[in-house]
């Protein structure tokens, strides 16, 4: 071979090597379709570890049947391959924890309830106004895991990128692994989801495993309680170098040991519902409700409350744009997408422009509100006609105060959600007076001053009151040191939930019983605070047992069965539940008890108005009479005596044109 | 002018003067919308200022057309006229939204209607007065 031959040669052989060190070394993320259509996700698993999991062969060497023993996959392996699992993560499901991310419009909270001692302490990571932050309580970010991830869906706060090992509460994760993101909860297509499987998982504190065995794809291997483990494991000591595997189905695998994913970007609502049901009224009731109007119309949740790759949720209420913060990391993304598509781009230039578009994009969010969708006809929704409403109300209610919840009655009713309930698990009936008792529609002012209706809870703990600051106490503290009545095994039976209501010499014992010399012993309950003065109770109002309300939007009712839509007295009358509805503070005392208040008074508006206004309307029938009446005559008159002026006109005219 | 005449001109005239200082003056002084106490003594002045209205025009059109004996000034008589058709502009912009007829965009078209035919009707009632003055020979009649 010719001496150019061979340094050809070894070029091509260079030039090869290149190639495939190149495509080795490509992230898989660079790989997209591109396409409307989805992508078959006949995917490899991976472990935490980045391993490709292969299941072993069916029969072992020696010829002996062998089981499918492998490590539970990782969804930020697996998933993480092709969809970049950081940005991700700073979605809006996964975010609470991050003090960098504006709170936005209270939502539902996390609400600590324990029925043994009537605790129901509403909770968020967010800061939002009356609720607690799970630190400030002396809840740590694993004891919030192992109290909430029935329904917390993994990432940020269960995924923490390092984990203190001199932690003795999240140094468990060594054991138990950390909450990845567990994407199938949303995005899985087939409704195969084993959110069952996934809680008892969970219950273990099976943190690693609770993906794989809620995907049906394995089963625990010779265990089932890695909560037990860690319970052996104390700061400083080594953990197990090979944690349990999971006894994987094989036929899930195809022969390349690929696993077929069946998931969706347009997750079906029975997805959403998961952790967002709202149940009213609760019981064996749902056959006397419907769906939100929408899901009927055929879309899906995800159809408005869209996201990008960075799972910033759109939440969809009016200015929620100005609460949404442009993250370094989203800017970095865009910028390394914009440096892609046009290399010549500066890193600087390319982060500018990134920053203007994604300020621009935030724009689009105001027309996934329920005004930005009906106005622009987004979706094909219908344009809204309000026939006969003055637009004044569209200054003093919001779209939802008309056309979402359950239609007001006297008083607001009590609804069941997924968080605070853990619907969507298989448990005990659980009826109006489960614990935590919330309420459904209280109209209340908003940020902008429009009436909106809420959901309301009154949160109800057992606290330490001195130099007047208020400090509850967990369900494990107040169990152990206050005397509280126990259920006895039939009752436990009867009333899983214990809802008998706690009677005043109750409290007083409790009370009796927490006292020390250092502070005073308070029970919040029903908007009340009870306390010991002069060893008698008393209850009185107070800030700490505010109740805690966040906006309610669904389910959308449609437009003829909105407030309002038979006529003017469904909120101006005498009877309106919308202004003399009454709220009742409920929690673990007599409904008696509680505190009372009329919406108008919750919204502190002037009830002597309101009473003479709806009763004004009793007159708006002659108002319309007398006035109509009125604009005929005058209307009479003035035709009458502008078809005599036409008359002397033509008359003129025809007199002027006669032949002399 | 008979008594009805005088009185249906007077209470027009206290009717215009609620309504305005209720309408106009909620705008003048940078709050509106209309809401509360002053919305309610502009709902009820208006079957006032109606009635007075239709009252007017029944016992006043006679005066005001050409030529009509006794005389009113040229300009008494073009404000009349004035009166009479914004305040019909007026009570049906104001009475229509209350029906199921009109929707956000009609409303709003209304609305609007109603403020600025308010706005010229006060005017019209306003100049009305003076212009009434020199023909003083009006009353005696």
């Amino acid at each position: 071979m010719l001496p150019a031959a061979k340094s050809l040669n070894l070029l091509r052989l260079l030039w090869l090597a290149a190639l495939l060190a190149g495509m080795a070394g490509a992230r898989a993320e660079a790989l997209k379709t591109g396409s409307r259509g989805p992508f078959l996700h006949n995917i490899p698993l991976y472990d935490s570890e980045g391993n490709v999991i292969s299941p072993p062969a069916l029969l072992g060497d020696d010829g002996r049947p062998q089981e499918a023993r492998a490590a539970p996959y990782s969804t930020e392996q697996t998933c993480g391959k092709c969809h970049d699992y950081d940005v991700i993560s700073q979605g809006w499901h996964f975010n609470a924890a991050d003090s960098n991310v504006k709170p936005g419009r209270p939502g539902e909270p996390w609400i600590l309830t324990d029925p043994a001692t009537h605790t129901q302490i509403p909770l968020s990571y967010r800061g939002w106004p009356g609720t607690f932050k799970p630190p400030d309580l002396g809840l740590s970010d694993y004891d919030f895991l192992t109290n909430f991830a029935r329904h917390f869906p993994g990432g940020g706060l269960g995924d923490p990128d390092t984990i203190d090992s001199a932690d003795p509460r999240m140094g468990r994760m060594q054991i138990t692994g950390t909450m990845e993101i567990d994407c199938l909860i949303c995005h899985q297509s087939t409704g195969a989801y084993n959110h069952e499987g996934r809680f008892t998982a969970l219950q273990g504190e099976n943190f690693r495993w609770a993906p794989t065995i809620a995907a049906g794809l394995g089963t625990f291997g010779g265990f089932s309680n890695a909560g037990s483990m860690a319970d052996q494991w104390h700061p400083g000591e080594q953990v197990p170098a090979t944690p349990p595997s999971i006894k994987y189905n094989r036929a899930k695998f195809d022969a390349d040991t690929n696993v077929m994913f069946q998931v969706t970007r347009r997750a079906p609502s029975a997805n959403c519902y998961y952790c967002h049901t709202s149940q009213s009224p609760p019981g064996d009731a749902r056959w006397q409700s419907d769906p939100d109007v929408h899901l009927r119309a055929g879309m899906v949740c995800v159809d408005c409350h869209r996201n990008g790759l960075d799972h910033k949720i759109v939440r969809g209420y009016e200015g929620e744009a100005r609460d949404r913060t442009i993250t370094e990391a989203a800017i970095d993304l865009r910028a390394k997408i914009m440096q892609r598509d046009d290399p010549a781009i500066s890193g600087d230039n390319a982060r500018q422009l990134a920053r203007r578009q994604l300020d621009a994009e935030l724009g689009m969010i105001d027309t996934l509100t329920c005004s930005g969708c009906h106005a622009s006809g987004r979706l094909a929704s219908p344009r809204p006609i309000h026939k006969g409403l003055p637009p004044v109300h569209f200054k003093k209610l919001t779209c939802t105060a008309c056309h979402s919840g359950p239609l007001p009655g006297p008083q607001p009713e009590i609804v069941h959600t997924s968080l605070a309930h853990g619907l969507g698990l298989a448990a005990p009936v659980r009826g109006k007076n489960t614990a935590p008792i919330i309420v459904q529609p209280v109209f209340l002012h908003d940020t902008d001053g429009r009436i909106a209706p809420y959901k309301m809870v009154w949160p109800s703990y057992w606290a330490r009151l001195k130099d007047g600051k208020l400090t509850p106490l967990l369900p494990a503290g107040a169990a152990k040191s206050a005397c509280l009545p126990k259920q006895n095994p039939e009752e436990a039976v009867r009333d899983p939930y214990n809802t008998k209501p706690l009677t005043d010499q109750q409290i007083q014992q409790a009370l009796e019983s927490l006292a020390d010399n250092s502070s005073e012993a308070v029970f919040i309950a029903a908007g009340k605070m009870y306390r010991l003065d002069k060893g008698k109770l008393v209850a009185e109002e107070s800030a700490a047992a505010a109740p805690y309300s966040w906006a309610l939007a669904h389910d959308v009712r449609p437009a003829r069965q909105a407030l309002g839509a038979k006529g003017c007295a469904d909120c101006h009358a005498s009877d309106s539940p919308a202004f003399l509805g009454t709220v009742l503070a409920r929690g673990p005392v007599e409904p008696a008890k509680g505190l009372s208040r009329e919406m108008w008074e919750m919204r502190g508006e002037d009830k002597t108005w309101i009473e003479v206004f709806a009763f004004a309307f009793k007159f708006r029938p002659w108002l319309k009479g007398i006035v109509l009446g009125a604009a005929f005559v005058v209307l009479v008159v003035l035709a009458h005596y502008a078809l005599r002026g036409v008359g002397v006109i033509t008359a003129a005219i025809s007199t002027k044109r006669s032949p002399p | 002018m008979n008594s009805a005449a005088k009185l249906s001109y007077t209470a027009m005239c206290l009717g215009a003067a609620v309504l305005a200082a209720s309408g106009i003056g909620v705008f003048a002084l940078g709050r509106p919308p209309m809401t509360h106490w002053v919305l309610m003594a502009h709902m009820a002045a208006a079957p006032v200022f109606a009635a007075a209205l239709a009252g007017v025009a029944v016992t006043w059109a006679d005066l005001c057309r050409k030529g009509s004996k006794p005389r009113l000034g040229a300009a008494a008589k073009v404000l009349l006229w004035i009166i009479l058709v914004c305040g019909l502009v007026v009570m049906l912009s104001g009475v229509l939204p209350m029906t199921p007829l009109f929707g956000t965009d009609g409303q709003r078209a209304l609305y609007l209607t109603h403020r600025w035919a308010g706005i010229v009707l006060a005017a019209a009632v306003l100049l009305h007065l003076p212009a009434l003055r020199p023909h003083a020979d009006v009353t005696r009649h």
